[in-house]
């Protein structure tokens, strides 16, 4: 009797210990002392209210002669879109001994924003940290004269460079897009006034990241403004300012770095941009101009600088850097209705990938230089084919790698511009790297990576601070 | 009379041997106290331009976690919104919840300064030294953060276990009077 009240006093008192562990078993967060990490931890303030801005009301004249000059860099990659210059000047192969020959360099306000020039004239859109003005500057390309500036007011503060985009110019109109989405169109002879618009406040886009980088276009007489916010794209009248066309943003897409590369395929011509959201081609001409021709969501990165790269098969080349790495897409058209397919993306270290610059498309073959999360051939330029832009053809080798600055062609030489200022002569081949020269032209030079602009063997190049004119001519 | 002298003799001599002793005694702790002083030992320490971000000084080092902790040089720090070595690459969105936060013990926190400005400090006791922000930083920002070997932490040990298998060979025996390569203050030596 005993032992029997003994065993069940046992098995009571281990029921009791079991059900009190079950209890703390259950009652114990073993994960109660970690601190959840949600957003808003940083107390992220609110935007900067809104400046009012009076668009194109700063001018000052200070020369008016210049040497006239035949050769244009009228914008962004040139006049073929294509950062190739078809220009028959003979380039120099090597540097003189005595080092470039630098004709007049000009301090401007920290930024990236490259020159375009047209016949004798360059014009740089460039920040006055002093005078707190955002301001166009008309330079004389041969001899570095100022001719004229105008702008307007308009405080921003440092990041990582202010101005980095470059005027379009035409024969009659210039047209530049400010840090903070400020447009100005100007008259190219006189410098007056034509009409300005503000981006941000009209169309409620965002300002990208480290202000803006999306190169102003003008198209057959009309300014082309991939907004982002209420409009994805506008069209505007260079002459009278007026709305041409508005294309529609549903899916609330946003303004990237990327600029609008117009290209023709399947008989239309249309209108290729990358913003944060995804790709577009939009309708350039014809009764439906500023409709959607095609769109994909499948190319979507928080940040994305390089441009489209439209090449003649249909083939679409993006990459982007901050990890994005790049995607080949293939746009189709069947009776008037097109379709776009990505065909292949990849991570940076995987193939081609740009973080900055756009790769140049020359003989059938893809140009660029790889970002520092490239993988073993990081910072180094490289070739690939279209057809497989994963297969690397050559590379510069790791003993010759460069940055994030420009590169382009002229003359058939391949001209690469480091960080740091110095300037690499190769001979563009689709079987091996070939350098040919090379000579730091920009002393102390720092985040050189504004475009190149060239006119007349007339290279104008720049670091963060400073602009130079070298003369190339042989 | 002999007998007295004699006595005299030891007691002087015992004299004698005790401030000899005293002296010596006293030369020695000083010439020891004046070489610890004027002496520069050694001690353990990582070349941030050598550094190439493998995670080793994570894994390798006898302490756990690791004396080797990220560093953040502020004075090159860009001060960014999209800062490469704090958000994951194409993160979900800039903001601090988890799923957008590269480094995986949350070490680094982030507070908005004025737009567009924010400013990246890092929890000692919470780095790991993984390295992800840095490499993250190194790829896409001006790399301001940085690894060091922290030596209050470190032990110095005679054969520095993550020193042994540093791919790059960049940790390296340095004085202990400059026992840290900060960058911004601290620029390679050209050879």
């Amino acid at each position: 009797m005993n032992t029997k009240k003994t065993i069940n006093t046992i098995l009571l008192v281990i029921s009791f210990i079991g059900l009190v562990f079950i209890f703390w078993w259950l009652r114990n967060d073993p994960t109660r002392s970690f601190k959840i990490s949600e957003a808003g931890a940083d107390n992220r303030g609110t935007a900067d209210s809104a400046q009012v801005v009076n668009i194109g009301e700063i001018f000052r004249e200070y020369e008016t002669t210049y040497t006239e000059l035949s050769e244009t860099w009228p914008r962004f990659r040139g006049s073929d879109f294509d950062n190739i210059s078809k220009s028959p000047v003979k380039l120099i192969d090597k540097f003189p001994a005595e080092g470039p020959k630098i004709l007049w360099s000009v301090e401007l306000g920290e930024g990236h924003s490259g020159a375009a020039i047209y016949n004798g004239l360059a014009y740089v859109l460039d920040y006055d940290e002093e005078k707190r003005a955002d301001m166009l500057r008309c330079f004389s390309v041969v001899d570095g004269k100022e001719m004229w500036a105008r702008g307007y007011s308009l405080n921003i503060k440092r990041n990582h460079g202010m101005s980095r985009t470059i005027p379009a110019v035409t024969d009659d109109y210039i047209l530049t897009m400010g840090p903070m989405c400020h447009v100005m169109c100007l008259e190219r002879e006189t410098a007056n006034l034509l009409w300005g618009l503000d981006v941000a406040k009209e169309y409620e886009s965002e300002i990208p990241l480290w202000y803006t980088g999306q190169c102003p276009l003008i198209d057959d007489g009309k300014a082309i403004i991939a907004t982002g916010g209420k409009a994805l794209m506008v069209a505007i009248d260079c002459a009278t300012g007026e709305k041409l066309w508005e294309t529609p943003n549903p899916n609330n897409w946003l303004m990237s770095h990327s600029s609008v590369m117009p290209y023709t395929f399947g008989g239309r011509k249309m209108y290729v941009y990358s913003a944060i959201g995804g790709m577009v081609g939009i309708a350039a001409d014809g009764d439906d101009a500023g409709k959607i021709l095609w769109e994909t969501p499948a190319w979507n990165h928080s940040v994305v600088a390089p441009s489209p790269v439209c090449m003649p098969d249909g083939k679409i080349f993006m990459t982007a850097g901050y990890g994005a790495g790049s995607m080949m897409l293939q746009l189709s058209e069947n009776d008037n209705t097109y379709t776009i397919e990505p065909l292949y993306e990849y991570a940076p270290k995987d193939g081609l990938a740009c973080e900055q610059q756009t790769a140049i498309f020359w003989n059938n073959h893809l140009f660029g230089i790889l970002p520092k999360d490239g993988g073993a051939l990081r910072n180094q330029m490289v070739c690939v084919s279209p057809s497989d832009t994963r297969k690397i053809i050559w590379s510069s080798g790791k003993e010759v790698r460069f940055g994030l600055g420009p590169y382009f062609m002229a003359d058939g030489k391949l001209f690469i511009l480091s960080d740091d200022g110095t300037l690499t002569i190769a001979k563009p081949g689709i079987d091996s790297y070939i350098q040919i020269d090379q000579v730091k032209v920009i002393e102390n030079a720092h985040d050189a990576w504004a475009p190149f602009a060239l006119a007349n063997g007339y290279l104008i190049m720049r670091d963060s601070k400073t602009m130079v004119c070298i003369d190339l001519n042989v | 009379m002999e007998k007295e002298n004699k006595a005299k003799n030891r007691r002087e001599f015992l004299q004698s041997g005790v401030r000899l002793s005293l002296a010596l005694a006293l030369g020695s702790v000083s010439g020891l106290a004046l070489s610890k002083a004027i002496k520069d030992d050694y001690v353990w320490q990582i070349d941030p331009f050598e550094c190439t971000q493998c995670g080793r000084c994570a894994t390798e080092c006898v302490m756990n976690p690791s004396a080797v902790k990220c560093v953040h040089a502020y004075d090159l720090c860009g001060y960014c919104d999209l800062c490469g070595g704090y958000l994951k690459p194409d993160s979900n969105a800039r903001t601090t919840a988890a799923e957008n936060q590269l480094c995986p013990t949350a070490a680094i926190e982030r507070k908005f300064i004025e737009e567009p400005y924010f400013e990246y400090h890092i929890n000692e006791d919470l780095c790991i030294g993984c390295a992800k922000c840095v490499k993250g930083c190194t790829s896409f920002g001006n790399g301001s953060l940085h690894l060091q070997i922290i030596h209050d932490i470190c032990l110095n040990c005679n054969d520095c276990s993550i020193a042994r298998r540093c791919p790059s060979n960049a940790i390296k025996r340095v004085k202990a009077s400059e026992a840290y390569n900060i960058k911004g203050d601290w620029s390679k030596p050209t050879t």
